[in-house]
């Protein structure tokens, strides 16, 4: 006991201070878990921002050739002796082939490539059906006949691609479509800068052609499909998604009811995209009886699977205006309408506009509901005005204009496909971006 | 200096009239009884200072007078509450009304990130008191001028609320409360969140707004009680232990707990 007593005294009395210079053990481990942590994260962001670089290289690797096309420009002049005496063969077609080919060869030499010598099988593979096109323009113009017309006429797409540096001379050695032979051809009418690889405005106003078209395709037709979507989206997901969410965050009663009410959005959020598919395809198509493959019915469809995530990110950015100005609003007498739509809702908007935008977003890019209500793999050709223009006249949407595309055989489609998803990511940079600037300029200090 | 102040409303004190009174108030929150039985009598005219130790129900009571306990759900009031005759509780009492008649300046200064102008001009907009531009400028300059803080941002009315300091922001807030030209002013510990200096430019205009005002002012200072109220009224517990004249309770409580918590045993 004494000796306790006697022990401890000296021991408090020998207590030495320590030196803050010298780091401890502990203090070492400490740090070393710290930088450790800190390379962790540094390795994680390093290892996104790679795939983000490869995946955007290999998107515009792939989808670049998409937007450009390459066309034969040729001046030509038809008489109406050369028209009736084409008219009057068997193979009407033939006939203005063979005028082409003979412009096309005076052209060369003009341009001093004689050496190159087309013909009409030649060109047949090379640039596709062009006696077709080229009667199709004068049965439209008859008036045009005996003067100087300038044609611009696409090339097949594996010329295309062989400009492209997609298609080698090996890969065509049994190929019916395109001989090896004809890519002299195609050298020489480049060289002498009659056929050239142009932007294609084609690719983003076009419709989507036939199979057998790949050159010809366009998503003009899909872009406007989304465009209503996202305008049947807008109109409806927001007003009833901010109604719903200030309802349910600033009146409702804290009840049982409410909870369920509740715990079902959250749900909803979380519900398969496919699952909205087909309780559309019930209900809007198979019970409601709208028509099928319209932007209207997709637009609905994007609705309901809209709504969860509007309504999330509004009753968050609600929730987070401080009480106290709601305290504020009604210490001076204002009405809880009043207080919402006067303070609370104008503090809430960037939070709001950046939910009903992501949301959006999302609804954009979503393939999956379109499958089951036919928005997929309508071909927009048919549609007598061309481009498929109302919320009620069939369509397809980007992504699913995109599938499609993918799905084909011709590997023309597939760089189709690509170019089809730098678009689609365009757009989506364009909403993020409109997105920040309304963040920005809502946003309000307190 | 304050001596003298308090003889003088010492006269006054009984010729003022009754304002506010409660009867037998109950003030629940689910089952938690927060306050309980509680009398009093607030008069016009002069400051009624409550103190008493944390979560004895003070900011409960004083949220009762202007019924804002009715935007907390488990809230439940019982009892009596009358305004100039009014029962307060009553159902035909609409109380957004009551609200503009009865203002209440919050612990922390709370002005809306609007312009300050906009600050003192919201109140009077929605209740309809200005007819048109210049009447509400001038409704504003009152209340700016009465908050004695014009001279501080009359040349910056447009600039925001937010950005001024926090003996400014209880000022400007204060500024909006008298804006609707309410009849009673509540304060929940309008100097907690201050520095003294602020503290004690608050204190000045609470002396200045007594004139026209019945003040009610919570606070945990019982110097600030001291310096700025006339009349006390000390809570313990859900409690209103005692009530009366601010002079007395301080030097001649009746109660022990009241004498406890003003020697500091207490609180
Ligand atoms: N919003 C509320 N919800 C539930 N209980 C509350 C709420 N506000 C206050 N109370 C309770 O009421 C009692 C009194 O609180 P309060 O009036 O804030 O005390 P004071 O202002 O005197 O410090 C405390 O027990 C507190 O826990
Ligand atoms: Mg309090």
């Amino acid at each position: 006991m004494t000796d306790a007593t006697a022990n401890a005294a000296p021991a408090a009395g020998r207590r030495t201070s320590k030196s803050i210079i010298e780091t401890d053990a502990n203090t070492r481990k400490r740090n070393a878990a710290e930088a450790r942590f800190r390379y962790y994260g540094m390795a994680a962001i390093g290892v996104g921002l790679f795939f983000l670089c490869a995946l955007t290289f290999s998107i515009l690797r792939s989808g670049l050739p998409a937007f450009t096309e390459t066309a034969v420009t040729v001046d030509f002049t038809l008489s109406q002796e050369q028209f009736d005496e084409a008219e009057g063969q068997v193979l009407k077609t033939a006939a203005y082939e063979g005028f082409f080919v003979r412009e096309l060869q005076a052209e060369l030499n003009e341009e001093g490539a004689s050496d190159v010598e087309v013909s009409e099988a030649a060109v047949g593979r090379i640039m596709g059906k062009v006696g077709s096109q080229i009667r199709e323009f004068y049965r439209a113009n008859p008036d045009r006949l005996g003067e100087e017309v300038s044609f611009t006429l696409p090339a097949s797409s594996r010329v295309d691609r062989y400009l492209n540096g997609n298609l080698s001379r090996e890969q065509l050695t049994n190929s019916r479509f395109l001989e090896p032979d004809d890519l002299d051809i195609v050298d020489g009418l480049v060289e002498s800068g009659v056929m050239v690889n142009a932007f294609d405005w084609g690719f983003i106003t076009g419709t989507d052609s036939g199979v057998d078209n790949p050159g010809g395709a366009g998503l003009g037709a899909s872009i406007m499909g989304s465009f209503f979507m996202m305008l049947v989206v807008l109109v409806l997901a927001l007003p009833i998604g901010v109604a719903a969410s200030i309802y349910l965050e600033e009146f409702a009663p804290q009840n049982k009811f409410t909870d369920l009410i509740e715990i079902n959005i959250s749900n909803l959020a979380a519900v398969p995209s496919i699952v909205f598919g087909i309780l559309g395809l019930a209900v809007f198509i198979q019970f409601a009886h709208l028509p099928q493959s319209a932007p209207l019915v997709g637009g609905l469809v994007l609705t309901l699977m809209t709504l969860p995530t509007i309504i999330i990110s509004t009753r968050a950015s609600l929730k987070s205006v401080p009480p106290s100005i709601r305290a504020a609003a009604l210490g001076v007498g204002a009405s809880k309408m009043q207080s919402v739509f006067h303070h609370v809702l104008p503090l809430a908007m960037p939070g709001i506009l950046t939910g009903t935008i992501i949301g959006l977003a999302q609804a954009l890019g979503e393939t999956a509901p379109l499958l089951l209500i036919g928005m997929v793999g309508y071909v927009a050709r048919q549609h007598p005005d061309g481009l498929a223009s109302g919320l009620l006249d069939p369509n397809s949407a980007m992504p699913a204009q995109i599938y499609t595309w993918a799905a084909r055989s011709d590997p023309a489609f597939y760089e189709k496909a690509w170019g089809g998803i730098i678009i689609l990511l365009v757009f989506l940079l364009f909403m993020n971006a409109i997105a920040i600037i309304l963040r920005r300029r809502f946003e309000r200090r307190w | 200096m304050y001596d003298a102040d308090h003889n003088r409303t010492e006269s006054r004190v009984s010729q003022n009239e009754i304002k506010i009174s409660s009867r037998n108030v109950q003030v629940y929150y689910g089952d938690n009884h927060a306050i309980k039985d509680v009398d009093v009598d607030i008069e016009d005219r002069l400051v009624t200072a409550f103190i008493g130790p944390s979560g004895c129900g003070k900011s409960t009571f004083l949220r009762c007078l202007n019924r804002m306990n009715d935007t907390i759900p488990i809230c439940r009031v019982e009892g009596d509450i009358h305004i100039d005759g009014e029962d307060i509780y009553d159902k035909r009492v609409d109380p957004v009304q009551l609200r503009a008649k009865v203002g209440m300046v919050f612990q922390k200064p709370n002005p809306f990130p609007k312009s300050i102008y906009d600050n003192v001009a919201y109140g009077p907009k929605i209740h309809g008191l200005a007819k048109n531009k210049s009447e509400l400028d001038d409704i504003v300059e009152r209340a700016l001028k009465r908050a004695a803080i014009w001279d501080e941002v009359k040349d910056r009315l447009d600039a925001s609320g937010t950005g001024l300091s926090g003996g400014q922001q209880q000022r400007l807030c204060i500024a909006r409360a008298v804006a609707t030209e309410p009849e009673v002013l509540l304060m929940d510990e309008p100097c907690s969140a201050l520095d003294p200096i602020a503290t004690g430019q608050v204190e000045e205009l609470i002396d200045e707004l007594k004139q026209n005002y019945s003040v009610v002012i919570v606070t945990h200072s019982m110097q600030q009680a001291a310096r700025v109220s006339q009349k006390t009224a000390f809570f313990h517990l859900g409690n209103l232990v005692e009530y009366g004249e601010t002079e007395k309770i301080f030097t001649n409580p009746q109660d022990s707990r009241t004498e406890s918590y003003i020697t500091g045993r207490i609180g």
